[in-house]
């Protein structure tokens, strides 16, 4: 299931950590950089190589907000909406990308563009709003702004 | 006051550990190991550091109880989770001065007899990842971490772990859990970490800037350093200001300087020239306040006695045009999204919480759903398993009772609007 | 001494507890929903709340120690108002279905509501919901009712160790789930269920057909499956049981049960259970009455006695019997027909083992307590995965672990898997040489004691003379590196005095008295402590009970004159000298025509021992074959006569466990047969020797007499937990001579499998346990279709992948299974269970006997395997 490269990744930090469950949150993590989400199918073969058992590996992977269990599109956005952002107007960005682009939160654009996912605090809020696309970071948003930066993912 | 957490951050290569050295760096931590490591954890109590994670506890003590512990190996964790809306202190440390951290933490190792150090990073800073992983690298090519700390026969390991969106990891147990590869839920106390930590073994949890003080009591002494702040809380301290002001930031400041000195002096008060209506003074679990209260010294001593808490020190400040229920809705949202789940009233009852505030703000509310906020969130203050949900209940309340009127005025609203 | 005060009732402790503890010590009880006493605490649901004096907030008496001078108060109007908050919180997520709901009346939350009160059902919004699943065969979840309190999960994670559900997302929308997220495909051992408080996980079993309140009498029994012996409370209804489940605190098992102890009961109720007798008419077994039954018996006994002789009648008795009806059963073969021929599925390995370690170390060395396996220093398992042939006995070494008391295990274990800190996998029955290897190192590394004991100097003799075995030798052979097996002896070296668990495999080849004998090397070697895992209820019943060919009751061997005498003066018989056939010779025999005449007491020969086709053509050569059971088996569908027995539920009697413990069986139910003891003495009386039992409490008192082991011992002593070994009897406390015992050659230590070849090996899976499962519609529910395992890297050759359908044939025969491969299994091996009537490992394994042991070994079998369809032809199929 998993490619070669991602299981000597896993093995590789393991090595850092004093038992190997300490290594999931990594081993999850270079998963979804791979594949993009944690299918089942990944999800059970991480606990094979770490030797968790795979119900345990379910159940921490999906206390974690930030690993993904469906498909993602080829760019994430992760859009701050708590408190310092929500009142520099983070909900006009909302509904923009709900306008512009057709996307909801916890959504793909149809072709598989985008996904959104609205974030608690990011911790950009003197900056707010902000977002991480991938993982590039962006604050003072305008509704300009983030048609002009989101035009830099294809 | 000069600064010494943000010294530098202005310079585009802080990061960089040649950057770093030539202003001093590093040189903390040669004198630190001329001493005994019984003599730093000492000269740390002596200083009266207080830990920067909220919560204010001496951290010589807190360091002195897991020397004191046979149990080896020990470890060092640097809880760099910063998951409190509104704060961003940590964060300039992190990515801008990442050598100051790591200094504090071999220093801390040192004292401690621990060879490893974790980073627990949230996983919402990505940039952050590389920069201290690189800082890593660079303070391993210059002997300052692995097999030979400056050839004193010293080992200290230095790793990033990454956290991935989970607010109660910054919670210290939560956090070994979690580092454990665990769901992130608290464990019972005692024992304690100090005792049985991270693998069960002894594990001192640090917050950021708390070990980022480290270098500077090592460079100007307990004496001087406690002399610094407040008297009971001394020190530097980071505020991360947010919301309606000029100029909001992180601001290095002396621990205990005013709400007001912050927002108007510092940061140049409110922005487009509208009047102040409230502040929320240490991220959105402390309190929320009135402007009539905004003249006490933001320390772990003086806000309970003004009814909120420093918390992390972050200020997020609203002008009059905010509607404080929607906040009030949003910061609960967050609470409902972040409880671990694991105790009944955090896990059930907040998610009520919500939802009586949601019905209040969409105009469907009644006279008898303050009072029922209020009951339901005195059913849960002081029965949670760890300080998250009676965080979430105290902001209500904290709502509750200096803005009840904007509550009351949704409701008769509606009231209005049916009739 | 620390004195605490609780609800103004002083209370003084030795050190300190949790309150809760402390308050139930005084009779003062908190409620607790998440708490459970088998679990650690947890402290999530908050209901165990109370006021500390001097303590500003609330605590949970769970977690919350006692230090001196403590004043607690459990019921103050605060706690209340505290624990009706809990509970008004908890209901906002509970639907109020109480009358729909199984778990009514035995449910702690509808409990605790009723004392503290209704809520006031001030939650306005909607319940979160989850649909009913049935997903799983065997337990039924409704989600909806679940209040998080976590037990299920640390059961099955800290108790189970299975670690196959989990609390998967957080908040309020945590739920508990197996991985599939909709079938369990875990253990199930149940023990989930039995934790739940409410009824969100419960047992599919008796959806609907259950109400607490509607059972009329619960019955303290033992388990019928296993040589573990577990408590268990049948609970009946009219003439069925309706639920099996253990007692908490109760019985060796303490709370747990594993998945046939707890859901295979149903073969009880097995609609082809037999309820008459039959006699074979016109080559057609037909219904006939009792008594025509005992009289054809009795006279086809007689007559073949009278033609033939004594010697060739053979018995078989068995480990599902109780003692009772084994030692009538031996006494009608001895002193009725005059035959030693009696030997049981116990002579396959479990007899000859310790048999031999008794020999070497003097009788007693494997009465072990079960529970002393998590309390030593090391365990060192070989020859079975114990988690699938004694599973509760299982959990001890995977509790073991989790207190980091190193584990090694020798063979393929798939259930110790994450439990062993050394885990050797030797090529198939290379395991001669792996032992022989760790006998060497040891050697070098342990002084041998210098004891003057004659069994020190003998065994001190013995592995001397063992010829060493380099680790590179043992290596090549088992194929395993010499690094993992040095790693291993470090290991063992480090342990004072390890349990030492043997299953059944190790001597089931030919080499199988070398690996004994090496065994009891390492043992001696290591100071350990012996368990032999054991796949009958009463394994150890049987031979203490004398059901050996060599051996009489109380475990004296016939060969000493004394023995014999007492027995002989007992009964006014002479029983002969020598030793009686073993279940293998009889088979040899019945097929040679020297035994004319089998009797079997509920042990289905054909269907347990390899070559099916062998065994029932020489079954069909004896003159008489009567068969005792409570199922149609294989055998009995060879038998001229067949009689019903009564199953485990439907009768009383004692059975012995592998810690020699005796246990008793209580009646549950009634049941259409007769109790076997009961059978066999009618016949008896019909052969002129009267048996003047009324019932298994009179059998039990002749056993006192005769058995010296047994002396004293009254029926009514064995209550609760049992009567211990060594009970108030005469163990023969010194080992015997170790004369005519040989010392093995180089050679035979490093035999070389061959590398080309495939092997059948036998499987035996955790569902299964011969008979009882197979008609348990329960058991068979699990994993109904047949199987072989097969190893990676075999599977990668072949191009098969899992579900993919091959034929597996040999000498013996051939079948068809779909194949499960497996990484962890060698290449050159294929385990078969035996489970599935005619696509069992028997229909293709060769019959080959170990003549030192005098039983069959399971190395003897070729196989080639072809794959003959894909799983995926198979769906569209
Ligand atoms: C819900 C919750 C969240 C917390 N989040 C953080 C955090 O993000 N960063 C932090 O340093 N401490 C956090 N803490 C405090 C830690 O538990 C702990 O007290 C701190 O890391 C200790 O470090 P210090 O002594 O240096 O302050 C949190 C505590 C709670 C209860
Ligand atoms: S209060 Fe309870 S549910 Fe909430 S985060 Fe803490 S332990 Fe988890
Ligand atoms: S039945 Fe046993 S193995 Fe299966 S989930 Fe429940 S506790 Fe775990
Ligand atoms: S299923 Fe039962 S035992 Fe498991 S968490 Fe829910 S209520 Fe508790
Ligand atoms: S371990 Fe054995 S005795 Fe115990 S429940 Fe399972 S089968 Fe029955
Ligand atoms: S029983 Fe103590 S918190 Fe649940």
């Amino acid at each position: 299931m998993l490619n070669e490269r991602v299981v000597i990744e896993i093995n590789r930090i393991k090595s850092k950590y004093h038992d190997a469950q300490s290594s999931l949150l990594p081993a999850l993590y270079v998963v979804q950089r791979e594949y993009g989400w944690l299918s089942p199918d990944a999800v059970a073969a991480v606990g094979d190589v770490l030797n968790v058992p795979r119900t345990t590996v379910k159940g921490v992977a999906t206390f974690y907000s930030m690993f993904r269990h469906k498909p993602m599109g080829r760019h994430l956005i992760q859009l701050c909406t708590n408190v310092a952002c929500m009142i520099m107007g983070a909900e006009r960005l909302v509904d923009i990308l709900k306008t512009r682009y057709g996307l909801e939160p916890n959504s793909t654009t149809d072709d598989g563009r985008f996904s959104l996912v609205v974030m608690e605090c990011i911790g950009a809020c003197a900056t707010a709003p902000a977002m991480l696309v991938d993982t590039d970071f962006y604050d003072n948003l305008t509704e300009e702004r983030i048609a002009d930066i989101l035009e830099n993912y294809k | 006051m000069e600064k010494f957490l943000l010294k530098n951050i202005e310079n585009p290569n802080s990061a960089d550990i040649a950057e770093y050295i030539k202003t001093g760096g590093y040189k903390a931590l040669s004198k630190a190991l001329e001493l005994k490591p019984s003599d730093i954890i000492d000269e740390v109590k002596r200083s009266g550091l207080r830990g920067r994670g909220g919560a204010g506890f001496p951290t010589g003590m807190k360091w002195a109880f897991a020397a004191a512990d046979s149990k080896k190996p020990k470890f060092i964790l640097c809880n760099a989770d910063e998951g409190e809306p509104g704060t961003f202190k940590d964060r300039p440390i992190l990515e801008k001065n990442p050598h100051l951290l790591i200094e504090g933490m071999i220093i801390s190792g040192y004292a401690l007899q621990a060879e490893y150090g974790y980073i627990y990073l949230r996983g919402e800073y990505p940039e952050a990842k590389d920069i201290l992983e690189d800082a890593i690298k660079q303070a391993h090519d210059k002997g300052y971490l692995g097999d030979d700390v400056l050839g004193k026969g010293i080992r200290f390991y230095l790793h990033v772990h990454q956290g991935a969106g989970a607010y109660i990891c910054g919670e210290e147990t939560a956090l070994i859990e979690s580092l454990e590869g665990r769901r992130g839920q608290p464990r019972i106390k005692p024992p304690f970490p100090v005792n049985e930590g991270f693998l069960s073994k002894p594990t001192v949890v640090n917050n950021v800037e708390t070990l980022a003080n480290i270098p500077y009591i090592m460079e100007i002494g307990a004496e001087a350093y406690s002399k610094l702040g407040s008297p009971d809380c001394p020190g530097p301290k980071l505020y991360s200001v947010s919301g309606h002001v000029k100029m909001p930031g992180v601001y290095e400041l002396p621990m205990g300087t005013t709400l007001r000195e912050i927002i108007y002096t510092h940061c140049g008060g409110i922005r487009d020239g509208k009047k102040l209506k409230a502040v929320i003074p240490g991220g959105i679990s402390t309190p929320i306040l009135p402007p009539e209260k905004i003249d006490c010294p933001m320390d772990f001593v003086s806000m309970p006695k003004h009814g909120s808490m420093l918390g992390s020190g972050a200020v997020i400040v609203f002008d009059e045009t905010v509607d404080l229920v929607k906040v009030c809705l949003r910061a609960m949202k967050f609470f409902e999204h972040e409880s671990c789940g694991k105790c009944t009233p955090c896990r059930e009852g907040v998610g009520w919480l919500r939802a009586i505030i949601e019905r209040i703000y969409n105009g469907s509310g009644t006279e008898k759903d303050i009072d029922l906020l209020l009951e339901v969130s005195k059913n849960i203050t002081g029965k949670t398993f760890c300080p998250l949900g009676d965080g979430a209940a105290g902001v209500v309340q904290g709502f509750i009772k200096d803005f009840r009127h904007e509550f009351e005025q949704h409701i008769s609203k509606q009231v209005k609007a049916a009739a | 001494m620390i004195t605490v005060t609780i609800n103004g009732k002083k209370i003084q402790l030795e050190k300190p507890v949790t309150i809760l503890k402390a308050a139930s010590m005084a009779g003062i009880k908190i409620p607790t929903l998440c708490h459970h006493e088998a679990l650690e605490s947890y402290g999530g649901c908050r209901l165990c709340l109370v006021e500390i004096e001097k303590m500003p907030r609330l605590q949970t008496s769970c977690t919350q120690y006692v230090a001196d001078g403590m004043v607690v108060w459990t019921e103050t109007e605060r706690v209340v108002e505290a624990r009706k908050a809990m509970l008004e919180f908890l209901l906002i997520n509970h639907p109020l279905d109480c009358p729909y709901c199984d778990k009514a009346g035995e449910c702690e939350l509808q409990d605790l509501v009723v004392k503290y009160g209704p809520s006031t059902g001030r939650f306005a919004e909607g319940k979160r919901t989850h649909p009913e699943s049935y997903d799983d065969p065997i337990i039924v979840r409704n989600m909806d009712r679940c209040i998080l309190c976590a037990r299920c999960v640390r059961m099955c994670d800290k108790v189970q160790c299975a670690s196959d559900i989990s609390i998967t997302n957080r908040s309020s929308k945590s739920f508990v789930e197996p991985f599939s997220g909709g079938r369990y495909n875990c253990e199930y051992c149940g023990n989930c269920l039995t934790v739940c408080p409410v009824g969100a996980i419960m047992s599919r079993m008796h959806k609907h057909a259950y109400r607490p309140w509607l059972i009329e009498k619960e019955v303290d029994t033992v388990c019928s499956f296993c040589g573990v012996g577990c408590s268990v409370v049948l609970q009946v209804r009219g003439n069925s049981i309706v639920r099996a489940v253990p007692k908490t605190g109760k019985g060796l098992n303490k709370g747990l049960l594993c998945n046939r102890g707890r859901f295979g009961y149903d073969y009880v109720s097995s609609p082809v259970r037999l309820d008459s007798p039959l006699i074979r008419r016109d080559g057609k077994l037909q219904r006939a009455t009792w008594s025509e039954a005992f009289i054809y018996i009795a006279g086809e006994l007689k007559r073949i006695k009278e033609t033939y002789g004594g010697s060739s009648i053979a018995g078989i008795a068995s480990g599902r019997c109780t003692n009772e009806d084994n030692y009538v059963f031996q006494k009608f073969m001895r002193v009725v027909l005059g035959s030693n021929n009696i030997d049981s599925a116990a002579g396959f390995a479990y007899a000859p083992a310790q048999k031999f370690f008794e020999r070497i170390f003097g009788q007693g060395v494997t009465a072990n307590s079960i529970h002393g396996i998590s309390n030593s220093d090391g365990i060192l398992v070989i020859g079975g995965d114990p988690t699938s042939v004694n599973p509760v006995l299982g959990l001890q070494i995977r509790s073991a672990h989790q207190k980091n008391i190193p584990v090694v295990t020798i063979g393929y274990m798939p259930g110790l898997k994450r439990f062993a800190t050394n885990r050797l996998i030797p090529s198939p029955f290379a395991e001669t040489a792996l032992l022989a290897a760790l006998v060497s190192e040891l050697k070098s590394k342990r002084r041998l004691s210098d004891e003057k004991a004659a069994f020190a100097r003998d065994i001190n003799t013995i592995i001397e003379n063992i010829p060493p075995v380099s680790l590179n030798e043992a290596g090549d052979v088992c194929r395993i590196s010499p690094s993992d097996i040095n790693n291993t002896v470090d290991a063992i070296s480090n342990m004072t005095n390890p349990s030492i668990i043997i299953g059944r495999d190790i001597l089931q080849r030919s080499e199988g008295h070398t690996n004994l004998l090496l065994l009891a090397a390492l043992i001696y070697l290591l100071n350990g402590r012996i368990y032999l895992l054991s796949e009958l209820p009463n394994e150890q019943g049987l031979v203490d009970m004398g059901c050996l060919p060599d051996m009489l009751p109380g475990v004296r061997p016939l060969a000493v004159d004394s023995f014999r005498r007492r027995y002989d003066e007992f009964f006014g018989v002479e029983v002969a000298s020598e030793p009686g056939m073993s279940i293998v010779e009889m088979i040899d025999g019945a097929n040679s025509n020297k035994i004319k005449a089998l009797y079997v007491m509920c042990e289905d020969i054909v269907f347990n021992i390899p070559n099916s086709r062998y065994v029932k053509e020489a079954l069909s050569k004896s003159e008489l074959l009567v068969v005792q059971d409570i199922f149609m088996t294989e055998t009995a569908q060879l038998a001229d006569v067949v009689l019903p027995s009564l199953s485990w539920a439907e009768k009383e009697g004692s059975y012995t466990n592998l810690e020699r413990r005796m246990q008793m069986l209580k009646k549950a139910v009634d049941g259409k047969g007769m109790e076997d003891w009961q059978a066999i003495a009618e016949i008896s009386r019909m052969l002129g020797f009267d048996m003047n039992y009324r019932s298994p409490k009179d059998v039990m008192a002749e056993i006192a007499r005769v058995s010296p082991l047994h002396k004293d011992i009254a029926y009514d002593d064995i209550v609760g937990d049992g009567f211990m070994w060594p009970y108030k009897g005469e163990p023969l406390r010194h080992g015997m001579s170790i004369e005519g015992i040989d010392i093995p050659d180089a050679k035979s230590l490093l035999k070389i499998s061959d590398n080309d070849k495939i092997y059948a090996g036998m499987e035996n899976p955790l569902f299964y346990s011969e008979n009882l499962s197979r008609n348990s519609s329960a058991l068979s529910s699990i994993s109904p279709e047949p199987y072989a395992r097969i190893g990676k890297a075999l599977a990668t050759k072949l191009s098969i992948i899992d579900g993919d359908y091959v034929n597996i044939s040999a000498d013996a025969g051939s079948i068809e299974l779909s194949a499960r491969v497996d990484s962890d299994l060698p290449e050159n091996i294929v385990l078969i269970p035996n489970n599935f009537g005619d696509k069992g490992i028997f229909n293709v394994m060769n019959w080959k006997i170990n003549p030192v042991i005098k039983s069959f070994v399971l190395d003897c079998t070729e196989v080639v395997i072809k794959k003959i369809k894909s799983a995926a032809e198979e769906v569209l199929a």
